[in-house]
């Protein structure tokens, strides 16, 4: 009977050492709202032990702890990250000016390389249409959270089919329709409307980059949703699935990330150097990785083992397993990085 | 500041000790959200929740009170040498103390994402959160250089009876196996130690479930019934009982193991599809015979309460309990087979349906031994062939070893790399 009073005794005791009442009243010891004594930079850093993570932890007592509102997760840039973009630091800045004239001069490429592939469809020639497909591709993907601040131009480019009820819904437009007709029912009869519609798409694209003042956060956060694109849908395989020219979309991607960071390497060497570190090292292994698959001008056909889009472009396996893993583990790590860098530079 | 005792929490405390006469410790009363909370969670486990400890001798998860929901998740480790696995233990290591202990989310500005995914509030409740960290034989292979450190029973499964692995589920390099109250918690602590090994570990299957106990009635203990109906569990070892633990599930220091493995187990994970459609065609007078219980009270055949010893030594010839009846194959209750003791962790699943309509539902046997060849495989030579396998299909898990708990200033995988 003592016994079970002792423990009960224990009990309550240790109950009101670790227990908030209902009203919600924090006793987490350092009569703060934010981090507390405990929750140590490692807390919930995630892969950010160090640098960022650190960085806030340890100001907790300080004014680093804001409220606790959730903010911008990394994917996806709102209306309002746009009105709200901050200047951030001079640094920031300056990477902020050449990263617009690079996607001007990348929005040039994009209508030069585009129209030598909608030239070929329009002409009838199949070979030279299926050739100038991934190409075109590559400036797009490369500036393609930047071209998504353009409203309704993405949807109309690069959908996939998995978008409409069926690949002869009228509203399937863009790249991938003319995918659909060149490599899966291997012709060009019917696509010219589609080039056309493409070609105007992209210079209406084109014409409104030109007067876009892209916020800093979403040229910090357009890096973060590169690798995360690749993430999604190359890795898979669903992003050039007739075609299997996904490798080449993955590089644009990657090349797209790698402006972003090393434009900004000065402002965020200064804001939180290990994570740039981190981010770099990141970047490099990825980059180093897709080397093997490298063909010609290009890249090997993605053929993966137990395709879940097969197709007669591949007559065996070009990225095995333990290739796709090792990117994974690329991918999603270097997405953790990139997902701090507009927290490490202040942009909101 | 105020450290006010909250009544609710009080009351949820005073009715775990009046229901369950045991240990009783600090809780938040938080699992049931009501004025009931007690009586919910006596019922579930007789224990309000807690934070479990992370560090001692063994991983805790092994032997805290039996969970309501468990996960398994299986990784391919990408670690890109020796040191990199080191941070991947270290990182581990600072995540599930921080998870098993509650603390809350770093606070940081509103830029960054936030440091975790909110699913548990601020605070985070206690809920009997444990993590257990285990690695397969794949991890000593040669990138790591660790050959020589690998346990010794530790090799990849092999096929065994009836079985049809499928290689999308099965074996991996490391194992985190999550246990908690609930599901949420489960999953939560999951997500936070993805994220927190991101660049290193790459996910090969996942598998989560549950296991609910039942209120003790006249005749039974309120074991977790299983997917097929059966109260599952009844004669397994008791995780309170250190000496049994001891000798049947802690990989001693004079095992000839090893010195790194001393305190970890040997786990068997084997995820067990059961044909339910099948199984509930089957007259019951055929499933009893089966599995050599009575379903309703699960009693042994013949017998009145579900702990009575099935006394085999009456029923030579198996008149009562069929020789070769489930339970009697497992346990044969014979001092030559007392060895193969084994401490049994598993839960139901259940993962939608097949392409045949049927459900696609099973048991995740897991069981942790100080010897796979006396524990486990000692008892599955015992079980094939059974009338059994009729009803079941091995389709996936694998061997690991659960690695040895973790000392105050150490870390998971200490001596091991």
């Amino acid at each position: 009977m003592l016994a079970v009073f002792a423990m009960l005794a224990a009990a309550v005791a240790l109950l009101a050492a670790s227990c908030g009442d209902d009203d919600g009243a924090d006793v987490r010891n350092v009569g703060t709202d934010c981090a507390s004594a405990s929750g140590s930079a490692g807390g919930s850093a995630s892969g950010s032990a160090s640098g960022s993570a650190s960085g806030s932890a340890s100001g907790s007592a300080g004014g680093a702890c804001a409220s606790t509102s959730t903010s911008g997760s990394g994917s996806g840039i709102s209306e309002e990250e746009i009105e709200g973009g901050k200047a951030g630091s001079a640094a920031v800045q300056a990477a902020v000016a050449s990263y617009g004239e690079q996607v001007q001069r990348d929005a040039a490429d994009l209508v030069r390389l585009t129209t030598v592939f909608t030239d070929a469809v329009r002409a009838g020639d199949l070979g030279a249409a299926k050739a100038a497909y991934a190409p075109s591709r590559v400036p797009w993907e490369k500036i393609e959270p930047i071209a998504g601040l353009i409203p309704n131009v993405d949807g109309a480019v690069d959908s996939r089919v998995d978008d409409f009820a069926g690949v002869d819904d009228p509203a399937f437009t863009g790249w991938h329709r003319l995918e659909y007709l060149l490599f899966e029912e291997g012709t060009t009869a019917g696509g010219a409307k589609f080039a056309d519609k493409l070609d105007a798409d992209l210079a209406d694209l084109r014409k409104e980059l030109k007067t876009l003042k892209i916020p800093p956060v979403a040229m910090a956060l357009g890096a973060a949703e590169l690798i995360e694109e690749v993430s999604e849908g190359k890795i898979t395989g669903e992003e050039d699935r007739y075609s299997k020219t996904d490798l080449w979309d993955f590089d644009g991607n990657v090349q797209g990330a790698r402006t972003v960071v090393d434009l900004l390497k000065p402002a965020l060497t200064e804001a939180d150097p290990a994570l740039y570190d981190r981010i770099e090292k990141g970047l490099g292994e990825l980059e180093r990785s897709l080397e093997p698959l490298r063909r010609g001008d290009g890249f090997v056909p993605f053929c993966t083992e137990n395709d879940p889009y097969p197709s007669p472009i591949c007559t065996g396996t070009t990225v095995t397993p333990d290739q796709i893993d090792e990117l994974k583990a690329e991918l999603a790590g270097l997405s953790e990085d990139l997902a701090l860098v507009p927290g490490a530079l202040k942009l909101k | 500041m105020t450290r006010r005792l909250s009544r609710r929490a009080f009351l949820a405390g005073a009715g775990s000790t009046a229901l369950a006469g045991s240990a009783l410790l600090a809780g938040c009363g938080g699992s049931g959200g009501t004025g009931a909370a007690g009586a919910a969670g006596a019922a579930d486990g007789g224990i309000e929740a807690t934070f479990l400890p992370f560090r001692g001798a063994h991983q805790t998860g092994i032997a805290a009170p039996a969970p309501a929901a468990s996960l398994m998740a299986a990784f391919k480790v990408l670690a890109r040498d020796k040191d990199d696995l080191r941070r991947v233990f270290e990182d581990l290591t600072d995540e599930i103390e921080g998870l098993m202990s509650g603390r809350p989310p770093v606070v940081r500005d509103p830029a960054y994402p936030p440091s975790d995914s909110g699913v548990m509030g601020p605070h985070p409740a206690p809920d009997d959160l444990s993590v257990i960290v285990s690695v397969g034989a794949s991890l000593f292979d040669g990138r790591y250089g660790l050959g020589p450190k690998r346990p010794r029973e530790l090799v990849t499964m092999p096929f065994l009876a009836n079985d049809r692995l499928d290689p999308d589920r099965s074996h991996g390099d490391l194992l985190l196996t999550v246990q908690a109250g609930h599901l949420e918690t489960a999953l939560f602590a999951l997500r936070q130690l993805m994220r927190r090994t991101r660049s290193t570990l790459v996910l090969r299957w996942v598998l989560d479930g549950f296991s609910r106990r039942s209120e003790p009635g006249a005749k039974t203990t309120g074991s977790p019934r299983n997917l097929m109906g059966f109260v599952d569990g009844t004669a397994n070892l008791r995780a309170d009982d250190d000496a049994q633990l001891d000798r049947h599930v802690w990989v001693g220091a004079g095992d000839g193991e090893p010195s790194w493995a001393a305190g970890g187990s040997y786990q068997a994970v084997r995820v067990i599809r059961m044909l339910v459609e099948f199984w509930d065609r089957t007259p019951l007078a055929e499933q009893e015979a089966i599995m050599g219980r009575d379903k309703a009270s699960g009693a042994p055949l013949g017998l009145q309460h579900e702990t009575d010893d099935p006394d085999y030594g009456s029923d030579p010839d198996g008149a009562r309990i069929k020789l070769d009846a489930h339970i009697r194959l497992a346990n044969p209750r014979t001092p030559g087979t007392e060895k193969s003791l084994i401490l049994r962790r598993g839960f139901s699943y259940a993962r939608g349906y097949d392409r045949a309509g049927r459900l696609d539902q099973g048991l995740a046997f897991v069981s942790y031994q100080r010897s796979l060849r006396d524990g486990f495989l000692a008892v599955q030579a015992r079980l094939t062939g059974e009338p059994l396998e009729e009803y079941i299909l091995p389709e996936g898990g694998g061997f690991f070893f659960a690695l040895p708990g973790v000392a105050e200033g150490g870390r998971l995988g200490a001596g091991l790399v």
